[in-house]
């Protein structure tokens, strides 16, 4: 639930049972004080009663008041003088209904005889007032309570504006693009300091991740060198004229250890210089020659395990960084061979904006995420654990959108280079 | 030849020194800044092999100091930056070539040989080995004067062999050298058996001796002997 929702509930049920409770009591104490003038009204009727009687020696006509009924009773003995004031109802003869009334009862001498008086006063006109003062009073109330509300939804609305705005900002913000995370400004404290402790936390997860970049970076540069004298050694005994079989063995399996090792540095600096966008002058470069000439480039590889490769490509050219789009390319090209089995197929396919590498390989799908995660990889597969987590940094970086899946025994790998533009589109529009 | 090899870290030195000091070529040492300056403003050289960070210096600047006194020394950048602006601001200093680290020795002592050769030669230089006959520049092979045809990579690989003869020659080395550093080859080092496989059926075929020689699935030597 929302906050404002929450808080307007609240609000709700509170004016909601307050405004019920107090019109009620409102309606009582209005209803005892009509109750009480009535009562004053019908005692001094009364009063009216015994002096007409008193004067004229005869008891006035039951309807001889105007507003007023009057009711006699002759009684044996008067026992009780107390007045008693009670609600009924009597029926109207004039309007033909029932109506509630107010009387008073007391015993009383009248003429030197008791009687017993009854005096009845219609309410109907004092319940039609209350009715009126209620209205008069209830209306304004609630219309206010619309108002305010209505004035609190729109205030809270344009209050929260600023947060809202924050969290765009924070969901904007990426650790691996140069903008840095955009303060929001306001007058509202805190806000204020909600922006500045995101800041904060934004500049400090920068300047880590930047350090932890140099640090690969270092760490690399710095295992170049020792690499370079490890190679040159391995150089230097090869042309050793006693190297026996075994000997030779170890040396082949130092040289590959090695230039895995190579690979490996060289993969991780490329990630940082990827990261770091240093791969930034961009050319038109046609994707349809680029592929023709790295089938070739790479014939002997597809030859050795017997690989049938096909192109659906149709002229197709991408605005980019050369060296970018050619480790994209080399990249999708070398796994297709690598993870392919002897004498299988691969496709090369280009349209609609999309390049898919689709291949043979394993019998089973991959994990769509994971494959792309650094270091990530199957037991069979002897390469570096980079290769798809570069892929993915190139797409990242230049907003193409890459995916991956497995469809009748074909691995594919989809790269869509116009989403980027679309959604960016759709998102100013 | 002669060469300067201005690198300051010893064993690496070492491993160039030995491999370079072949058929008459003279290697010449400098481990610092200091040094490679004296050494280079007294001595000429065919092929200065060059690291650019060195203790007391950067080697940028031997380079420029270089080309002030107007020497024509050859100039190899050995780094293990691999930073493209500063490859291109020391091929735009007057240095020849840029080899990263780590490298392997044979394909340092090709791309001297490559150096050594555009300046002195014009390029236009023709290796001789017995009856093969290489034109590196109109990329030309002939045994006993008949051509045959040779695909690129296949070109390159013999070049290669032919410029480190009797040497061996690691399947990584040749590997690195045909398909570069972009490719993930690791675990493909064997296929440049099949590689080799056709450049020596190739010049078998035209009466061409057999000089590719195995060494125990580890790498190849091109000799005679």
């Amino acid at each position: 639930m929302k906050l404002f929702s929450s808080y307007n509930r609240i609000l709700a049920i509170i004016t909601l049972t307050g405004l019920i409770v107090i019109g009620f009591l409102f309606y009582q104490t209005l209803g005892q004080y009509i109750d009480k003038q009535i009562d004053d009204h019908l005692y001094e009727e009364l009063l009216e009663v015994r002096d007409f009687t008193h004067v004229k020696n005869i008891l006035p006509s039951p309807d001889g008041f105007d507003d007023v009924i009057v009711d006699y009773k002759k009684i044996n003995k008067l026992s009780d003088k107390r007045k008693y004031f009670a609600d009924t109802t009597f029926y109207n003869p004039k309007k033909k209904h029932d109506e509630s009334a107010r009387y008073l009862k007391t015993a009383l001498i009248l003429n030197r005889q008791p009687y017993e008086v009854m005096i009845m006063a219609s309410k109907f006109e004092r319940q039609e007032q209350i009715k009126s003062i209620i209205l008069i009073i209830l209306l304004p109330v609630i219309i206010l309570l619309l108002i305010l509300w209505l004035v609190n939804r729109i205030l809270i609305k344009r209050m929260w504006l600023p947060f809202r705005q924050l969290l765009i900002n924070i969901k904007a913000f990426n650790i691996n693009q140069e903008k840095v995370f955009e303060p929001v400004q306001t007058n509202i404290e805190e806000f204020r300091e909600l922006n500045n402790a995101v800041l904060e936390v934004s500049l400090k997860v920068k300047s880590d991740y930047k350090e932890i970049k140099l640090f690969t970076e270092n760490a690399s540069h710095e295992m170049m060198t020792p690499l370079a004298v490890i190679n040159s050694k391995l150089d230097t005994m090869l042309q050793s004229n006693t190297l026996g079989k075994e000997e030779s063995e170890i040396l082949a399996d130092l040289y590959k250890a090695t230039s895995k090792l190579t690979k490996l540095n060289q993969s991780l600096l490329l990630l940082v210089k990827i990261d770091n966008d240093q791969l930034q002058d961009k050319e038109e470069i046609d994707l349809k020659a680029l592929i023709e000439e790295k089938i070739s480039y790479f014939h002997e590889l597809i030859q050795k395990r017997e690989l049938q490769v096909e192109t659906k490509i149709s002229v197709f050219s991408v605005f980019a960084n050369r060296s970018l789009i050619e480790i994209l390319i080399n990249n999708l090209f070398s796994n297709a061979i690598r993870h392919n089995n002897d004498g299988g197929s691969m496709m090369v396919t280009i349209k609609n904006d999309s390049l898919i590498f689709s291949n043979t390989g394993s019998r089973t799908g991959l994990h769509p995420q994971k494959i792309f995660e650094r270091f990530y990889k199957d037991n069979a597969s002897d390469g570096t654990g980079l290769g798809l987590a570069i892929l993915k940094q190139v797409c990242l970086k230049q907003n193409y959108e890459l995916s991956y899946n497995y469809n009748k025994e074909y691995h594919q790998f989809i790269i869509n280079f116009k989403s980027s533009e679309n959604k960016s589109q759709l998102i100013m529009l | 030849m002669k060469f300067l090899i201005v690198e300051d870290e010893e064993s690496l030195r070492n491993s160039i020194n030995q491999y370079l000091t072949v058929e008459g070529n003279i290697c010449d040492h400098a481990s610092t800044y200091e040094q490679g300056y004296q050494k280079l403003s007294i001595y000429d050289y065919d092929c200065i092999l060059l690291d650019l960070t060195l203790p007391d210096g950067e080697g940028l600047q031997l380079l420029k100091y270089l080309k002030k006194i107007n020497k024509a020394d050859g100039v190899l950048i050995i780094s293990a930056r691999n930073s493209l602006d500063q490859k291109i601001e020391g091929l735009s200093l007057g240095a020849d070539d840029y080899l990263i680290k780590p490298f392997h020795l044979s394909e340092l002592y090709a791309r001297v040989q490559s150096i050594v050769r555009r300046r002195h030669f014009n390029g236009n230089s023709i290796f001789h080995f017995n009856e093969i006959e290489i034109d590196t520049t109109a990329k030309e092979t002939k045994v006993n004067g008949k051509p045959i045809y040779l695909t690129r990579k296949e070109f390159e690989l013999l070049l290669y062999f032919v410029v480190n003869k009797n040497k061996v020659i690691s399947k990584a080395a040749a590997v690195v050298h045909i398909w570069g550093d972009d490719a993930d080859m690791a675990d493909s080092f064997d296929f440049i058996y099949t590689h080799i496989k056709n450049v020596r059926k190739k010049l078998t075929d035209s009466g061409c001796k057999d000089y590719f020689h195995s060494v125990y699935g580890v790498g190849y030597k091109f000799t005679d002997s």
